[in-house]
């Protein structure tokens, strides 16, 4: 066993907003999967919000402030040196920031000024090392850990990785990627297609991978979102999946809720299942579906899990 | 030779005769299609430097034109108006009168950030467009986008409390822009989910409507953001002389 894998074992996590409202399935599937596996997650003390997508067209600098408040807190209020957010928004803020406090002097300034006045320590890059439920599945317990641990395979779900936008851009602030054999791709990820296969599901070719959902005017642009989610949809099903497997609290709530827009607005019914990639590896690891939260989506999923043997 | 983007050329520009000869040649109908020539007086020369003075709108004098953003455009697959290189080129040059005829699509941008993942001058085009969407409203060119609504009330919200809690956020989204919380999507997406929610979900829900979650402890936070957007917003007002404007406009007036 590597090192890095010890590292992973015992993790800062950082849930965000999301997670504790229309993302409580992820939340509580992330826990259950960690759970299994014999993954510690240590709750980021009194966190707050990630600045998401909004903040910064307001003042990018705040949302570097928010995000590196807490890294701050993990590093040094908890000792935590690896801090793990399942949600793409949060996950990309957090390495957003760190790349600013790397790497842009006035970003430091702002937030050393913003740090003192809130009464907390500055955030110094390089405290702690961000990282996506993926990153932490895959490098603590990996595929071949994984399949020694499924109790129930996957085999028969045909299922679309969906990675969206933050995961992957914009590229400079994810060093870690594209790094060759083993890293991940920001043009052509495959983490969670890894991970799920490792879990039995057969991953169809699906192009749309880091396509956008239209998640930032999901509400203020509903229309532009709902093609844009429709084209995600379509683009699945032709593909031949069954699932949309999602590591993104507002894609996976943006893909569910533009599936019953489509259906009112332009009478298109798109007959897919959306379910976070931490659900089918909670019901792979022989979790009831209840337990990784399968009731808590917004579409329902339950009867097509009943069919395949897992709820 | 063809006319590349002919949607870019204001029609009253584009001339196409039905009989019209020319030193003897032929040059009727479609496949003689002219561009009017013209005379643009209306530069504004400042317009690069305003843009550049918005966050985001930083890295725009990098820009070679290659069109890699508008290729990779979310928006511009399913709008070919919206077009991120022309926008930048016409800012560049400071055709503000041209820019303004598509000043109610540019806020529609969706931070993808396909073009900056593109670009190769990392020109960060993404943020040119939040900050040409940022100066239009400041402008007073346009009304404030649903957009720039639904971040208002969502920065208000985490300064306040330090976090969000979404049902808040949606229903003050949607009074702010005077539109019914009950829409029928809406609806119909509800109905579904209580179909399947346990009970305990429902009532944890409910709860967070009454008690909003709050980061404990936030109000130095709260009071050191405030006190640094106010501050930035004067920055901003001053790097786009909107105080002189408002001197001229009163001048004007009287």
């Amino acid at each position: 066993m590597t090192t890095e894998n010890t590292k992973y074992k015992k993790v800062a996590y950082y849930p965000g907003c999301a997670l504790e409202g229309t993302g409580h399935a992820y939340n509580r599937s992330t826990k259950a999967v960690g759970k299994a596996l014999g993954l510690d997650l240590v709750e980021v003390k009194n966190w707050n919000c990630c600045g998401a997508m909004e903040v910064k067209n307001i003042d990018p600098k705040i949302q570097t402030y928010l995000s590196s408040r807490v890294m701050s807190v993990a590093a040094n209020e908890m000792n935590m040196d690896v801090v793990m957010a399942p949600c793409n928004g949060c996950y990309h803020n957090l390495k957003k920031a760190e790349y600013d406090m790397a790497n842009d002097r006035e970003s430091v300034e702002v937030v050393d000024r913003l740090s003192k006045k809130a009464g907390h320590k500055t955030y110094e890059s390089g405290q702690v090392e961000t990282i996506h439920a993926l990153d932490w599945i895959k490098e603590a317990i990996g595929e071949d850990g994984l399949k020694e641990r499924v109790k129930n395979s996957l085999a028969g779900i045909k299922v679309a990785n969906y990675y969206g936008c933050m995961y992957t851009r914009p590229r400079h602030i994810f060093p870690e990627k594209d790094q060759g054999p083993g890293s991940e791709s920001t043009s052509s990820p495959h983490f969670m297609d890894d991970l799920l296969a490792a879990a039995g599901a057969e991953n169809v070719e699906f192009p749309l991978k880091t396509a956008c959902c239209g998640g930032a005017h999901t509400l203020s642009d509903s229309d532009t979102s709902t093609k844009l989610v429709l084209n995600i949809l379509r683009a699945a099903k032709l593909a031949g999946a069954d699932v949309i497997a999602t590591e993104c609290p507002t894609c996976h709530s943006g893909l569910e809720m533009h599936q019953i827009r489509a259906e009112k607005k332009f009478g298109e019914k798109i007959d897919i299942k959306i379910l976070y990639f931490t659900q089918l590896l909670g019901m792979a690891l022989g979790l009831k579906a209840l337990k990784v939260g399968v009731h808590e989506n917004i579409s329902d999923s339950i009867r097509y899990l009943k069919e395949k043997g897992f709820a | 030779m063809p006319i590349h983007e002919k949607s870019l050329i204001r029609p009253e520009n584009l001339k196409t005769h039905e009989h019209l000869m020319l030193d003897g040649v032929d040059v009727s109908g479609h496949w003689s299609t002219f561009i009017e020539s013209r005379v643009v007086r209306d530069y504004n020369e400042t317009l690069e430097d305003e843009i550049a003075a918005l966050p985001g709108g930083e890295y725009i004098h990098r820009c070679w034109q290659c069109g890699s953003c508008t290729n990779s455009c979310t928006v511009h697959a399913i709008n070919p108006d919206f077009n991120p290189r022309f926008w930048i080129y016409l800012i560049r040059m400071g055709m503000e009168s041209e820019l303004l005829r598509d000043k109610d699509i540019i806020w529609q941008c969706v931070s993808c950030n396909k073009c900056t993942y593109a670009c190769p001058r990392d020109v960060v085009p993404e943020g040119v467009m939040k900050a040409t969407a940022h100066w239009l409203e400041l402008k007073g060119h346009t009304p404030k986008s649903p957009s720039m609504h639904f971040d208002e009330v969502f920065t208000e919200q985490v300064v306040r409390t330090g976090k969000i809690e979404e049902s808040r956020t949606i229903r003050r989204f949607f009074a702010r822009t005077n539109q019914g919380l009950f829409q029928d999507w809406m609806v119909e997406m509800v109905k579904r989910m209580l179909r399947h929610l346990p009970v305990g979900m429902l009532a944890r829900m409910g709860l967070a409507t009454f008690v909003a979650p709050r980061t404990s402890n936030w109000g130095p936070a709260a009071s050191a953001i405030q006190e640094y957007i106010d501050e930035q917003h004067e920055k901003r007002k001053e790097a786009l002389s909107l105080a002189e404007l408002v001197e001229v406009a009163r001048k004007d007036a009287a």
